[in-house]
């Protein structure tokens, strides 16, 4: 056991069960998606980012690039339903661009979830 | 992956990374909590954006004030709470960053790379030079106006900054880092095609050894110029192939022998090296007896070269433990004292000797043995060894006939070798012909051409060559004299002379004009300003070439015509 995978594996799973709780919903309309959740997504995702710098094996590797797609996701997400909200108004193509983009992020994580427990699986201890 | 103190740097990221992302989330939540209050006095929900907008410029010490509305009691006490929170989060996370890419390793990685992107950006031909000292430099100058690109590898960084500072033009990229590791030479494109030559000139044997064994390993292509300072390490450089072996005690040795034996050839040598004129004094050394200073791996080379001469020789060595190794007839020609000291020059019979020679490895020592010899034999011939030459010399003005300084030899040879490789071989095919041998072609030299012609090689390809290249595919027969044409007018000679032609690796001296061209032969051609512009016009312009050949001007569209 090493406390250090428990973490990582821990925002892994985190981040991909947060960003489904925000994405299900209506895709038209964001009466059903909160903001809050949305929020907590993205720090989980960066957290679960950062866990991964400077690991030099192969998975890990993988791993980075898949957190990094859901991060600029996330964050994209993130960006335009502010401006939106201050400089713009919301309507259903704003809110269906931020559920789909955070779908996008979903299928990253969920990428990243299978290739943890793959890796888990092939390991012998 | 070889770069892992990248990777080292990366992983110590995390922890200020989370540090940041941690304080910035906990505050957020916090203020997204507190209900506040706006200015008519409704309840206010602070949005994600408002939230994470003051933190940013809370924690970054910015502080642009309450915003959007003036906060509540409750809220500033959860503000006052975050500034200790966020800032010191802050700066400790914000700190530990800059401190990682100011990281040595980080700093050592990225010029490594910035080295190998500049390496791999060259596309002439460039060499690598291993060490930058004085006799580097040099041959650093020759090459960079020759055209020739360079890369320097130097463990020492004081020495790397003083190349930084010199300014070549174009850039000479610098590695900072140890020779002998063979990723140095990989990351300084030894393996490049366009990579000719390493020259590794270190004073240590066993590094020049292994840098030349790793580079033929690496990549048997390219010319290898290395550093010999006794006769075993010449063997075992020769074993591997090495191109161009400097051995500066041997080629002082006989320069040394030239000068008693044939001073012409000397001279010769001189001019092929950029350093005299043809027409330059010869001084003459007559033959007796010699007395040698130093009896080291100098002394050594000099007494295997000058045994069989006429000359009775005499060496001081002070160093007795050098005798434990000597054979019987080298140890009746040795003293082993002080040759400083005057009484142990008066029992060498310095009155009656005709030369001395300085060749201990002190340059104090040799000033000195000098002085003291000319004191006791005003008539006495003096040579000297200088080492470790700066920009100013010093023995340059003690008034000494024959100055030999081993760092200027190793210089001469190497980029003579490097740069002008026939006459290089010119000259070691030379070394044994006679003075009248000597007179003669420095005669001929200077009645055709003048009294100091320039040097063009010339290799008979597709490249340097094109014209006769094709008219020699093409069975066409070309004679050496072709490259005598004026193309001024054909029925005059240009002032050259060819002086070496190599074929199949054979060795044709003053070759005759009458000879006929072959495909890759190598000619070596002594001549002036004009008739090298023309040698090129006919080797590469077609309608030179054909002038040259047939005396007709090549028209365009000879085939419609026919």
């Amino acid at each position: 056991m090493n406390l250090d995978k428990i973490i990582a594996g821990f925002f892994i799973i985190l981040a991909m069960t947060i960003n489904f709780g925000f994405f299900y919903g209506e895709m038209d309309s964001l009466e059903t998606h909160s903001k809050y959740e949305l929020f907590a997504a993205i720090i989980i995702n960066v957290i679960a980012t950062t866990l991964k710098l400077g690991d030099k094996t192969q998975i890990g590797s993988v791993l980075l690039a898949t957190s990094l797609v859901a991060d600029i996701q996330l964050i994209s997400a993130a960006l335009i339903w502010t401006v939106a909200e201050y400089a713009y108004t919301i309507d259903v193509e704003i809110a269906s661009i931020i559920i789909s983009l955070s779908g996008g992020a979903l299928l990253a994580n969920l990428t990243s979830v299978a290739l943890y427990v793959g890796e888990t699986v092939r390991s012998k201890r | 992956m070889k770069n892992s103190s990248l990777w080292i740097v990366l992983h110590k990221m995390r922890m200020p990374a989370i540090v940041i992302i941690l304080t910035y989330t906990i505050s957020i939540i916090g203020l997204l909590l507190i209900d506040g209050v706006d200015d008519q006095g409704n309840i206010y929900k602070m949005s994600i954006f408002d939230a994470f907008y003051f933190i940013t410029y809370t924690a970054s010490t910015i502080g642009f004030g309450e915003t959007p509305y003036e906060f509540t009691y409750s809220q500033k006490i959860w503000v006052t709470f975050c500034i200790y929170f966020t800032v010191i989060g802050w700066f400790y996370g914000f700190g530990a960053l800059v401190s990682l890419l100011q990281n040595k390793m980080l700093i050592d990685e990225v010029s490594k790379l910035k080295f190998r992107w500049q390496v791999n950006s060259i596309k002439r031909k460039f060499i690598i030079i291993l060490g930058f000292n004085y006799v580097t430099s040099e041959i650093l100058k020759k090459v960079i106006d020759s055209d020739i690109r360079s890369v320097v590898i130097e463990q020492d960084e004081n020495k790397a900054n003083n190349l930084i500072l010199e300014n070549y033009t174009p850039t000479v990229p610098i590695l900072i880092a140890d020779a002998k590791d063979q990723n140095s030479l990989f990351s300084a494109g030894i393996k490049n095609s366009n990579c000719k030559a390493v020259v590794s000139l270190f004073d240590d044997d066993e590094l020049n050894l292994t840098v030349a064994v790793k580079s033929k390993l690496i990549n048997k292509k390219v010319a290898l110029a290395v550093k010999s300072s006794s006769s075993n390490h010449t063997e075992n450089l020769q074993d591997i192939n090495v191109d161009i072996i400097v051995n500066t005690f041997e080629i002082m040795a006989k320069e040394l022998k030239m000068a008693i034996n044939a001073p012409h050839l000397l001279k010769l040598e001189k001019w092929l090296y950029k350093i005299d004129k043809l027409d330059a004094r010869v001084p003459s050394i007559p033959k007796g007896k010699y007395l040698i200073c130093g009896y080291g791996r100098l002394g050594k080379h000099i007494y295997k070269v000058l045994k069989h001469e006429d000359i009775e020789l005499q060496f001081i060595e002070i160093n007795e433990n050098m005798a434990k190794n000597l054979s019987q007839e080298e140890k009746e020609i040795i003293t082993f004292a002080n040759a400083d000291d005057k009484k142990v020059q008066i029992m060498a019979d310095i009155r009656n000797t005709k030369a001395i020679l300085a060749f201990t490895n002190n340059n104090t020592v040799n000033l000195s043995i000098i002085a003291t010899a000319k004191k006791l034999n005003p008539d006495i011939i003096t040579m000297a060894r200088e080492e470790s030459v700066d920009d100013f010399s010093i023995f340059s003005i003690a008034d000494i006939d024959y100055l030999f300084i081993p760092s200027k030899i190793m210089f001469n040879k190497t980029i003579n070798a490097l740069l002008n490789p026939l006459s290089d071989i010119f000259i070691s095919s030379f070394v044994d012909q006679h003075e009248i041998w000597a007179q003669k072609l420095i005669r001929k030299l200077i009645e055709t051409i003048d009294n100091d012609p320039l040097i063009y090689e010339l290799e008979i390809n597709k490249y340097d060559s094109p014209q006769i290249y094709r008219a020699l595919f093409h069975k066409k027969e070309v004679s050496l004299e072709i490259f005598t044409t004026s193309l001024y007018n054909r029925k005059h000679k240009n002032n050259v002379m060819p002086l070496l032609l190599i074929r199949n690796g054979e060795r044709f001296m003053l070759p005759d004009w009458n000879i006929k061209l072959e495909l890759e032969d190598k000619i070596l051609f002594a001549c002036d300003k004009n008739a090298k512009s023309d040698i090129e016009y006919i080797a590469q312009n077609a309608y030179e070439f054909q002038y040259a050949l047939t005396g007709e001007e090549k028209k365009l569209f000879t085939g419609f015509i026919k």
